[in-house]
């Protein structure tokens, strides 16, 4: 009985195979990318949340933590 | 260097936190009623605004969109201006945004009771008020885009990716989900039927937890969790791939809410295939959270925002690794239709969303008033109440699925069911229920101590309307010698694109083969379009939420078939505009419940489920006795229906009416037959005529059954195979 639904696999082969491609395409572009960046570069990001300019809480700095 | 000076909008990031404290009190207080009434049915004292079917879309549209949606706008727009050293683009902009939005659910909190209600979940809300979302997000894409135009600092943080990731892919998904032909101003059809509409509702539902309720958040983790901590990023490098893979991964996997049913099954292994592989991006970006706080554990033993967060990124790693477990098909065999599954969203709401809302707000609080939190004491209450409310929300809920879904397959050694009446397996999980109502009241009630908390903050405080900055003016200069990543991650526009593919190559390779090729449906001949009193019988299944608690779609299990009959076909849902194959069983399947019953039992069944299977806790539908049948929009729901594909001939709107009371008619009589006096022009006639039509339409070739308005056989029919 499952066998009878499952049977028809709706004739995709050829989205299967292009959307495969793409996938695989897509995931090694991004990793080679992103082991491409600079060590200089990774850490200014890493810490750009921490410096939102902000000419008060400068001067108040962390004071305000609890 | 040519320094300016400018100021930060926090005016509109307090209303969105104070709407978000409101949203959060109403959407879990629904909630909690809704939990009582699944152990104590009259809780709705029997008002049909407030019956489990109507109120459940208004609690899940209360918390994901008001609570989480407006936490996600007062997190995006305070860390949006920050990392762009910019002042939102636009103030008009940011208060249409927030006016427009808080508009959109308080219609929704009038529409969603009276039962005005498209019934695709998380997708509940009618025409008129889609066509008002879509505006104002659009309103919000404008503001997010022209703030990081004229941003001061060059580089986009991954934080922005991942806002940016969701103001386009909900857009997207908002769209393709809501296309639908509008039948007067509160109705309207969806432009797809059946496993087609299963399959784009289900596109849009799951890409709407991830990315309403994950890729916002995530980016608010990434901007708040370093801030708190005092400490960067563990790694950046992470953090991009943890963006790529998951939106590209994320937006295969929404098949898994339809394993094992009549959907095809390259769609169903697709959607399971990626759901296992977004394991790696989830955990991914959980520990790149986690560690980030290396070294800061103090803190988080000091700072109760810190707690929070703590726990809101575990939650979202358990989560995240359930998720995936539950999309392998057999595991999905039995938690499918359960409670589990409401063990595992709450983990998602309560823990991840929840968590990290009040971990903001009560980082924000101090922030925005210029002082210290009011009480840290009151604050640990609340992360430990919340906590337990948690468990005791969730344990019960895992116990209540996994006990239901194994009753429900449970055959005797002779090999009859073990359980064969639905109700049996129902009264089991009472104490679970009981259980689950408990957890969510101390939930609520950390929330309560929390926004009063909050409210002390803020009197004891001096509101800062605008906090002053100063920043380089951004140079805009060639790009030079950059690459790669670099290069693109400041070229917001390009970011954009590429995110946007990535998102649509999902949703087409699944979507498009659904629609092109006609193998994925096969067609059923003896299938025909519903009679008009069925229609509007329907459309009464569809206003009292009933594929709230009832599903229409029999998968194939012997455990399945014995129960309710044959198993669902897609060709049986053709003229399903839309489907209601539902999630959850808190009743029977109803797929087959034509014919099953004499009309009678369901005039009874309806009045008071207690009447025919004592113990029920369906809530009593009274009013559907009474109310007298709407049928002046009939012709315009016909047209409607038309417009979307289902074959009525052209001019019947004309001769519709006739049919329909012909049919009610037929019904009166066979209540009249079964001791019940009605009349033929109230609700229940027509809703009864659809329950009997259900499922039937395959046994045509068999049992001699005329056109659609043939009376429908009264005994029990075995479909079983």
């Amino acid at each position: 009985m499952i066998q009878n639904v499952l049977k028809e696999t709706g004739g995709i082969g050829l989205f299967g195979i292009i959307s495969i491609c793409l996938f695989f395409t897509v995931f090694t572009g991004a990793l080679i990318w992103t082991f491409l960046q600079k060590k200089s570069f990774l850490t200014t990001m890493e810490s750009l949340p921490l410096s939102d300019g902000e000419i008060t809480s400068e001067l108040k700095g962390e004071a305000h933590h609890e | 260097m040519n320094i300016e000076t400018f100021k930060y909008d926090n005016r509109v990031v307090r209303a969105f936190a104070i709407a978000t404290s409101i949203w959060a009190v109403v959407g879990m207080l629904a909630g909690l009623l809704a939990a009582v009434e699944l152990f104590l049915p009259g809780a709705n004292l029997n008002l049909q605004y407030i019956t489990f079917g109507r109120l459940r879309p208004l609690h899940t549209n209360a918390v994901i969109f008001a609570f989480v949606g407006n936490g996600m706008f007062m997190g995006i727009y305070y860390s949006l201006q920050r990392l762009c050293k910019a002042r939102m683009f636009n103030d008009t902009l940011s208060w249409i945004n927030f006016w427009g939005w808080n508009a959109i659910i308080v219609a929704a909190a009038i529409s969603l009771p009276l039962g005005l209600t498209t019934s695709k979940e998380y997708a509940e809300l009618e025409w008129p008020i889609d066509i008002a979302i879509a505006l104002v997000w659009v309103v919000f894409c404008i503001n997010l885009f022209g703030t990081i135009w004229k941003r001061r600092e060059k580089h986009l943080y991954v934080a922005i990716w991942f806002y940016i990731a969701t103001a386009i892919t909900v857009a997207i998904l908002h769209i393709v989900n809501s296309l639908e032909v509008p039948a007067g101003a509160f109705k309207s059809y969806s432009i797809y039927a059946g496993v087609q509409d299963a399959l784009v509702q289900w596109w849009y539902g799951h890409n709407a937890v991830a990315f309403f309720l994950t890729t916002p958040y995530l980016g608010l983790m990434y901007y708040f969790l370093p801030k708190a901590s005092g400490r960067p990023v563990f790694s950046y490098r992470l953090s991009i791939i943890h963006f790529w893979a998951l939106i590209f991964i994320y937006i295969w996997a929404g098949p898994h809410h339809l394993l094992y049913t009549a959907l095809p099954d390259w769609a169903q292994s697709l959607g399971m295939a990626f759901s296992i592989m977004l394991v790696a991006p989830s955990w991914g970006g959980m520990l790149n959270g986690l560690l980030t706080l290396r070294g800061a554990w103090d803190k988080v033993r000091q700072e109760p925002m810190l707690k929070f967060m703590v726990v809101a990124v575990t939650a979202y790693g358990m989560a995240t690794l359930e998720g995936p477990m539950l999309s392998i098909k057999s595991v999905n065999s039995l938690s499918h239709y359960t409670d589990w599954t409401i063990a595992h969203v709450h983990t998602g709401a309560l823990g991840w969303n929840g968590f990290l809302t009040f971990s903001m707000l009560y980082w924000l609080f101090p922030r925005l008033y210029r002082t210290d939190l009011y009480s840290v004491k009151l604050a640990n209450w609340h992360f430990w109440l919340g906590l337990l409310g948690m468990m005791f929300y969730v344990v019960p809920m895992y116990w209540s699925g996994i006990t239901q879904g194994l009753m429900w397959k449970q055959f005797t050694p002779d090999g009859f069911l073990q359980y064969p009446n639905f109700l049996e397996t129902v009264l089991q999980l009472i104490p679970m229920y009981r259980l689950r109502a408990v957890g969510g009241s101390l939930y609520i009630l950390g929330v309560l101590i929390g926004c009063y908390n909050l409210y002390k903050t803020a009197r004891q405080g001096r509101f800062e309307p605008d906090t002053e900055a100063q920043a380089p003016a951004l140079e805009r200069s060639g790009h030079g010698a950059e690459s790669g990543h670099r290069w693109l991650e400041s070229k917001a526009g390009l970011l954009s694109v590429l995110a946007t593919v990535a998102v649509l190559i999902g949703g087409a390779v699944e979507i498009i083969p659904m629609f092109v090729i006609q193998g994925n449906v096969p067609t059923i001949s003896s299938v025909k379009p519903y009679s008009p009193l069925e229609v509007l019988g329907r459309d009464l299944y569809i206003r009292e939420g009933c594929v709230g608690c009832h599903s229409q779609m029999i998968r194939p299990f012997r455990s399945e078939t014995e129960r309710y009959g044959e198993y669902s076909k897609a060709g049986e849902f053709v003229y399903d505009h839309p489907f209601l194959w539902g999630s959850k069983r808190t009743g029977p399947d109803l797929h087959r419940i034509g014919g099953k019953y004499p009309d009678a039992w369901h005039y009874n069944h309806m009045d008071d489920p207690r009447l025919t299977s004592p113990g029920s806790i369906m809530p009593r539908y009274p009013w559907l006795l009474t109310q007298k049948l709407e049928t002046n929009s009939l012709p315009a729901r016909i047209a409607a229906l038309r417009k979307v594909g289902v074959p009525y001939p052209a001019g019947y709107e004309a001769r519709a009416q006739k049919d329909l009371e012909k049919q009610a008619a037929t019904i009166v009589q066979n209540l009249k037959a079964g001791m019940v006096k009605a009349e033929s022009n109230r609700e229940i006639i027509a809703l009864i005529a659809y329950l009997q039509r259900l499922g039937t339409d395959i046994k045509a070739g068999q049992a001699p059954k005329t056109a659609d308005l043939a009376p429908l056989p009264q005994t029990t029919v075995s479909l079983n195979p």
